[in-house]
């Protein structure tokens, strides 16, 4: 034994200079060399600034815009923080959310869940609904839906809110990815999108639908993989192409 | 399932099968010591390391000083690995300033229990990751400590799996090849150049490949986003190729930097695979029958298949909660349909559906999903992999020597039903070999059900040192049944040498670092070392000649008697714990029950 410790040493000094420096070295310079867009992260520049990657996702929120999948990242499409929810199908939590108490003792939205997330794609997106209450009466004093409220009626073992859509909702919509970081939604997930955004931008729906169209990446070789819409470069051809009047 | 998806699967199989002969003619000449094409090239990088690292090159070894070889590489692993953990805070290429005063808010500290568990995971080809690499990790460490590791260790269990076809091929032989070479030619003439080949393919298709620091960017609604660098390709290749699974940021290959592209996910598929398929037919050749080969991939085959249409299956039938809200179950071509919690649009369930059995099959632990969130059956096919000891293509030589401990089981069992001394590819297989193999088998599912049985009902307080939460069960992510699995898999993915997860567990504490950490040594070490028993024991006997009362082991009949024993020692060790946690969480999901 004791023979084998030199080999043993020499060896792994000698496997961490090859390939742990010497290796990656030589790949990083190839890599500047031939690809050096993708190498440094495929960044993305509009008008001489760099708005992202054309591979991570971001957050969106406005009506104009086409919204990304709900992401369990950080607070959101935060890239440096990559998770998914890892809740299983069994999770209350993940089906109804959760709410928690804040600093202040407000208690706010700690996980909002799928029945919520069904809530808000239904009314953004003008789909038809059927639901055991009526939305209004969780509505604020602004008018706007209370996610609290409406977890809380979710959670509630009593007289449980009830909440289905009428439309055929895409899962992509209503669920978190894995990475939290996905770039893409599906095709059926922009369509039901686009009468929105084309409101918001004052324009036709057809008008989306075709930039929509141009968008959509198809199965590679024919075969593998979906379907899929890449959010940002969407939405940056939206700027481009139907600005939002001011 | 659509006909997309089928193809999908069975087409990544054609290239499996398609592969296997020529990458296994070409190991089988690499470590018979022939000259292949590319010795022009590496043959002197070869004999450089021979010449520094004081190695005599036509040195043969017993299977104990093969052994001992192997111990002292991987002590010097370890320790290396803690070590420049440990001091990454004083060492280069760390933009985050990670384990010193200007850490980010939010990272995670280095400690010596976390730095032990990171050690042994990627000393042991597990990759088990109790920290997010993206707060924890510089990208030296990155580089010198993890990914050559990912390197190493599959080198070691492909030496360990060449030894152990030597013991079949060689007989009346005092020595089963020398350790020190093994390892340096898997690294050099297999490793290294398909390594090279696959980063240049990430990177074209988008995988980062720098040292600089996070890029920060101010997103199109005026927002600002922070976007982690750093080489990540080069470390991308190996994780995929050496089955080792360790994510370059906490999303592993689901990352779409990791996996940028349906075209990279297929070449990760292939990547793990290949190895493990390609050594079933450097066995049948070494051993002079191709066809004992071909028996165990054949073996192999029917339960990859098998394994991937059931995952498939259950996530494209989905989560009927969630459909009964108004959420499309069926794939439309527009849109997913199934289960999607988890899942990256790009792959959709077919191509998560087999990523997930594949990287369970072999012991790589790669995800494209989180597993966490597969549905209660997707989610039992991964699990039931790994604790029937990967042994579908498997670990880079993992696979093969796992798969050769259960041929012996296979072949005993079949000797006592006819009443003859078992035989296996000419040699006889005696009280010695299945002592072993039992050893290998049982003490990685004492480890497993011993440990979950033990995290379920260990009472810590809380604050307590050794699990700060509180007890052991206060660190799941999940209620119910579902946690009682994410226990079953952090213990049977160490055991396995896996490194996947159900990763809502919280496992960075004192008390899971150190039991996965031996649960990870235990499964590693404890199939090593008899395995190399075996090979020991196999070269020094004659062979013996097939007669008209030998059991073939090159047809049909041992495929599935083989498979069957491979089912059956895994089912009767773990069905009670399955039917605790994914089975019943089946039943309770089909009648709304939450938790």
């Amino acid at each position: 034994m004791i023979k084998e410790l030199g080999p043993g040493f020499r060896l792994t000094l000698i496997f961490t200079v090859v390939l742990g420096l010497l290796y990656p070295a030589v790949m990083t310079g190839l890599a500047e060399l031939i690809f050096p867009k993708q190498s440094n992260g495929s960044l993305v520049t509009v008008n001489g600034k760099v708005v992202g990657s054309s591979l991570i996702g971001q957050s969106f929120a406005k009506p104009e815009y086409f919204h990304p999948r709900p992401s369990a990242a950080g607070n959101g499409y935060d890239a440096t923080a990559s998770s998914g929810t890892n809740l299983g199908p069994t999770s209350a939590k993940l089906l109804r959310g959760t709410t928690k108490m804040d600093d202040k003792k407000n208690e706010v939205v700690d996980f909002d869940g799928i029945n919520l997330r069904i809530v808000h794609y239904c009314v953004d997106n003008d789909l038809p609904y059927e639901s055991s209450v009526p939305l209004d009466q969780f509505k604020d004093s602004h008018g706007e839906l209370d996610d609290v409220k409406l977890i809380k009626a979710f959670n509630d073992d009593k007289t449980r809110l009830l909440f289905t859509a009428k439309a055929s909702i895409p899962p992509d919509a209503v669920t978190a990815s894995a990475s939290g970081l996905d770039p893409h939604i599906s095709p059926a997930n922009a369509e039901i999108q686009a009468a929105r955004v084309a409101k918001a931008r004052g324009v036709s729906a057809d008008q989306v639908k075709q930039l929509i169209a141009q968008f959509t990446e198809r199965a590679a070789l024919g075969f593998l993989g979906e379907p899929r819409v890449n959010v940002l470069m969407l939405n940056i051809a939206l700027d481009q192409k139907v600005p939002v009047s001011k | 399932m659509t006909l997309l998806g089928i193809a999908q699967i069975v087409i990544f199989f054609a290239l499996v099968v398609a592969i296997t002969k020529p990458i296994g003619t070409f190991m089988y000449r690499v470590f018979k010591g022939e000259r292949t094409f590319l010795h022009p090239v590496f043959h002197p990088l070869e004999r450089l390391i021979y010449r520094l690292g004081g190695v005599r090159e036509d040195e043969e070894q017993s299977w104990i000083r093969y052994a001992a070889s192997m111990i002292s590489l991987s002590i010097f692993s370890v320790l290396f690995v803690y070590v420049l953990q440990r001091f990454q805070g004083h060492l280069p290429l760390n933009p985050m300033h990670f384990s010193t005063p200007q850490a980010p808010q939010g990272a995670t500290p280095m400690t010596p229990d976390l730095a032990f568990n990171v050690a042994v995971s990627f000393l042991t080809n597990t990759n088990w990751q109790s920290y997010s690499p993206e707060t924890t990790v510089s990208y030296f460490t990155q580089m010198t400590a993890l990914a050559v590791q990912n390197f190493v260790s599959a080198a070691v269990g492909i030496a360990v799996a060449i030894a152990m076809i030597r013991g079949f091929a060689r007989h009346t032989a005092k020595t089963i090849g020398n350790f020190w070479v093994d390892v340096t030619r898997a690294i050099i003439y297999i490793l290294l150049p398909i390594c090279i080949l696959a980063t240049m393919f990430f990177v074209w298709q988008g995988s980062i490949q720098n040292f600089k620091p996070p890029a920060t960017v101010q997103t199109l609604e005026g927002a600002s986003q922070t976007i982690e660098q750093g080489p990540l390709a080069s470390q991308e290749a190996i994780k995929m190729l050496g089955t080792n699974g360790g994510g370059f940021f906490n999303a592993n290959s689901a990352h779409p930097y990791e996996n940028p592209t349906p075209l990279t996910n297929l070449l990760q598929l292939c990547l793990i695979f290949v190895l493990g398929a390609g050594l079933t037919y450097t066995f049948g050749k070494m051993v002079r029958d191709p066809r004992q080969g071909w028996a165990l991939f054949g073996a192999m085959a029917v339960m990859f298949i098998a394994g991937a249409f059931i995952c498939y299956w259950a996530e494209q039938r989905g989560n009927p909660m969630v459909t009964s809200m108004g959420v499309e179950s069926a794939y439309t071509g527009s849109q997913p349909g199934g289960n999607m919690e988890g899942k990256e649009v790009r792959f959709g369930n077919a191509m998560t559906a087999l990523f997930t059995t594949v990287t369970t099959d072999a012991s790589c632990g790669a995800v494209v999903a989180m597993h966490d969130s597969l549905t209660p059956i997707g989610g039992l096919v991964p699990l039931f992999n790994m604790q029937t000891d990967e042994v579908i293509f498997g670990g880079d030589g993992a696979g093969l020597y796992s798969m050769l401990i259960y041929a012996i089981i296979a072949v005993f069992i079949g000797g006592l039903m006819v009443g003859r001394t078992p035989e296996y590819v000419g040699k006889k297989i005696e009280q010695k070999e299945v002592k072993m193999a039992l050893i290998a088998i049982l003490a990685t599912s004492l480890c497993v059900l011993g440990f979950t049985a033990l995290s379920s009902v260990a009472p810590f307080a809380k604050d307590h040192y050794w699990n700060p939460p509180g007890p052991a069960i206060a660190n799941l992510n999940n209620g119910g049944a579902h946690g009682f699995s994410e226990i079953l898999y952090s213990y049977t993915s160490g055991a396995g040498n896996n490194g996947s997860a159900f990763a809502g567990i919280n496992a960075n504490t004192p008390w899971y670092n150190l039991t996965i950490g031996l649960d990870m040594l235990v499964g590693r070490f404890l199939f090593i070392i008899p395995a190399l028993a075996i090979a020991g024991s196999l070269a020094a006997k004659k062979l013996i000649p097939v007669t008209s009362g030998t059991l073939p082991t090159n047809g049909s009949l041992f495929v599935v008697l083989l498979i069957g024993v491979v089912i059956i020692v895994g089912a009767l060790t773990y069905f009670p714990a399955l039917s605790l946690g994914p089975i019943v969480e089946h039943l309770q999901m089909l009648n709304g029950k939450l938790f």
